[in-house]
């Protein structure tokens, strides 16, 4: 049977809507969701291959790279636990988790008394952001980072911006990008450079929008504008997650996972994010659906569901609730069925 | 080619359809009698801006794709090639579908055989997401309350949940930037006269559907429905006839003075300068069919290490291998995140194309399409 099914897409936070093709109970392609209010069934290159993630997802749990059953890895998993000081576990949730999971996992590590920890971007939350209208109202734009490349949906609002009559104003670290294309100046400078020159420009009718920055004191900089903003993730949830954990720094991340001996991992790729020694952290466990860095070199997998087999929510870039809903079944554990089974 | 009114014998479909419901009691002719596997349809999964290709079985779910949904401007030529390539199924078709639909033929990609093809006037489409922000600067009414939609008589109508009705000039919504999307501005083929019949309102009396049986698939179609007692039919006068005619010249003259005002203006190379090389307007084009095939993604071709990605190794490579293909659906300017205006460029070519060749991509029968590859016919 040939289905339709509404989800939104994974590939990062402005929170689009994306429609699955279902063939006889297998995801075989995407469909543009028109009716969806944050991308009218546009949806960039990632979003349209976010199913291939799928099509590619870990179906075994693996014990010291070799395939076992779900309930001996939990059985090791809860061995290495008891192994250990409770101090020296720490949880890492992340934006690809939904608000659910998260508060499950913050639950959980709280009554065991593990660290949890949570990282987004090396950016923060802010209370306010820009609507994506406003970005498309806005006099003047500072964009940092190429958000037509990395983040299109974003980028279109840029772009409708320009077609209103505002003024573009770009920083990348390369020599020419897309938005460079639209920009009416440009910049390779540092971003507290390029704040600091455009400080005369930048008022009540500008937004800054980025999904970059060099440094906390940027963040501390862009706060202090008085002007809109708004930060881009890299993640789906990053923003929902900061509205219910603290967000750490790349230096506080490695600081904690100094003092680390069992990392539990749930769907993300801490590896490929934080230049740290992995190899310093006697266990790394990863509770995933999809393999990456962090699988590689994990001592445990455990098959989580991914976001086409469950129910969940999202909250994108600028602060909206997204609800989705599964589009394939699935017996795989989602990451509430596992904290319940480490939980006893 | 003949030409009747029809409607519904079944009192339900009369109620849920439009104009008595016949193209409701015709897909319920074929599934009952398992003529066809199934109906490709457009169904709302949420609200009327909603409606999406389903594939529909049992001919009891026909009464919820019932009606008209003009904000669910999809495509399914592609959906039947890759999905439903052997099965027997009946579709309703807009004429850009009708056109990417023959012209996949022409490219052994949809069996004519299988599909029996209910073709839909059409006076043009409108995008959901602006169709709902129109709505709400240009009615009285909540986007919403929104249960019904209608184009008629040169308004775009709405019918709210109290039953009450709005109507706007659909001029004016264009005036204002709104209304249809802009390749259904600049369409002029408005009743798809190579599906195997052709419905709709235009020339129909109040509560019949007018149909234009094409070909003898479709006098069997008819006959076939009538015989199974679902379907009434009678002969339209001669005024219904011109006044069928008369809409549709007027929807033609309106296309093309927008061609005559859209072609010179656009800039390609403008443009294509936002082009982020994501192969959104190639993936959706029902016409581009050679998936992972497709000389794009060779090496010597890839785009994606170069930024930013050069317009004319991708852009300008596929304008001129596909723009003579063209059915103008803008699919692919829905897709786009870069809002660049594709269609507009490619059917600008394809018109340019017809002038001097009298090829109109999927209207124009037993002409292979130009660049056709008898080698890619294998693949």
């Amino acid at each position: 049977m040939l289905e339709i099914k509404h989800t939104l897409c994974p590939s990062c936070s402005v929170g689009c809507g994306l429609n699955v093709i279902v063939n006889n109970g297998e995801i075989v392609g995407t469909f543009p969701y028109k009716r969806h209010p944050v991308n009218a069934g546009k949806n960039c290159l990632n979003g349209r291959k976010s199913i291939d993630s799928y099509q590619n997802r870990i179906e075994k749990a693996i014990i010291s790279k070799s395939e076992t059953d779900v309930e001996k890895a939990m059985n090791e998993v809860l061995k290495e636990l008891n192994g250990v000081d409770n101090s020296e576990v720490t949880v890492i949730c992340s934006g690809n988790n939904d608000i659910e999971a998260i508060e499950a996992l913050i639950k959980f590590s709280e009554s065991k008394n593990y660290n949890i920890a949570f990282y987004a971007d090396n950016l923060k939350d802010f209370s306010e952001v820009a609507s994506y209208d406003e970005i498309a109202s806005a006099e003047k734009v500072f964009v940092i980072g190429d958000l037509l490349y990395e983040n299109p949906l974003i980028g279109r609002r840029i772009v409708h911006a320009k077609q209103n009559g505002a003024k573009i104003y770009a920083l990348g670290k390369t020599e020419k990008s897309v938005t460079f294309n639209i920009a009416d100046e440009t910049s390779n400078s540092t971003v507290q450079e390029f704040l600091e020159n455009n400080q005369g420009n930048i008022d009540s009718s500008s937004v800054i929008v980025f999904n970059y920055v060099d440094s906390q004191e940027d963040l501390d900089k862009i706060e202090s504008l008085n002007c809109k903003f708004l930060p881009v993730f890299s993640k789906s949830n990053s923003k929902g997650a900061l509205s219910i954990i603290d967000v750490k720094s790349s230096d506080e991340m490695l600081e904690l996972l100094e003092s680390t001996k069992v990392l539990l991992v749930f769907n993300d790729d801490i590896v490929d994010e934080l230049d740290f020694d992995f190899g310093k952290i006697s266990k790394i466990i990863s509770f995933s659906p999809f393999s990456n860095k962090t699988t590689e070199i994990s001592d445990i997998i455990v098959p989580t569901k991914s976001w086409l087999e469950k129910d969940g929510t999202f909250v994108n870039a600028m602060g909206e609730t997204q609800k989705f809903t599964a589009v394939v079944e699935s017996d795989v554990l989602s990451e509430i069925e596992i904290i319940e089974k480490l939980n006893g | 080619m003949s030409n009747i009114l029809a409607k519904s014998q079944n009192e339900n479909i009369q109620k849920a359809g439009e104009c008595g419901g016949a193209v409701t009691s015709i897909l319920k002719y074929l599934l009952d009698e398992e003529i066809v596997d199934g109906v490709l349809t457009l169904t709302p999964i949420n609200d009327v801006y909603d409606a999406t290709p389903t594939f529909i079985t049992e001919s009891e779910d026909l009464l919820n794709a019932a009606g008209s949904y003009h904000c669910a401007p999809t495509m399914i030529g592609d959906l039947v090639q890759k999905y439903l390539f052997d099965k027997k199924v009946a579709i309703t078709v807009k004429p850009c579908d009708m056109r990417a639909i023959d012209e996949l033929i022409t490219r052994h990609k949809i069996n004519e055989d299988n599909i029996y093809v209910i073709g839909l006037n059409c006076g043009g489409t409108v995008s959901p997401v602006s169709g709902r922000k129109m709505i709400d600067l240009f009615y009285d009414a909540n986007p919403d309350d929104v249960v019904s939609e209608e184009i008629d008589k040169g308004k775009f109508i709405i019918e709210l949940a109290d039953g009450s009705e709005e109507a706007v000039k659909i001029h004016d919504l264009e005036e204002e930037g709104y209304g249809r999307r802009d390749n259904c501005q600049r369409c002029d083929v408005k009743i798809p006269r190579n599906a195997n019949i052709a419905c709709g309102n235009w020339g129909a009396e109040d509560g019949w559907t007018f149909i234009e049986i094409n070909d003898e698939k479709g006098q069997e179609l008819i006959d076939g429905a009538k015989k199974a007692g679902i379907l009434e039919t009678k002969s339209p006068s001669q005024d219904a006839i011109d006044a069928r005619s008369k809409v549709e010249n007027i929807m033609i003259n309106m296309a093309k003075k927008v061609q005559d005002a859209t072609y010179p203006s656009v800039n390609e190379m403008d443009e294509w300068s936002r082009c982020i090389g994501c192969y959104a307007c190639r993936d959706v084009c029902p016409i581009c069919w050679c998936f992972e095939n497709c000389e794009l993604n060779k090496s010597y071709f890839k785009i994606e290490t170069k930024m930013p990605p050069s317009p004319i190794a991708f852009q300008g490579v596929r304008l001129s291998h596909m723009s003579f293909s063209c059915v103008d659906c803008g699919q692919c300017d829905d897709v786009c995140p870069m809002d660049i205006p594709v269609s507009l460029i490619f059917d600008k070519l394809q018109k340019k194309y017809y002038n001097r060749t009298g090829y109109v991509a999927g209207l124009s029968d037993n002409i292979k399409p130009p660049l056709y590859s008898p080698e890619k016919t294998e693949l």
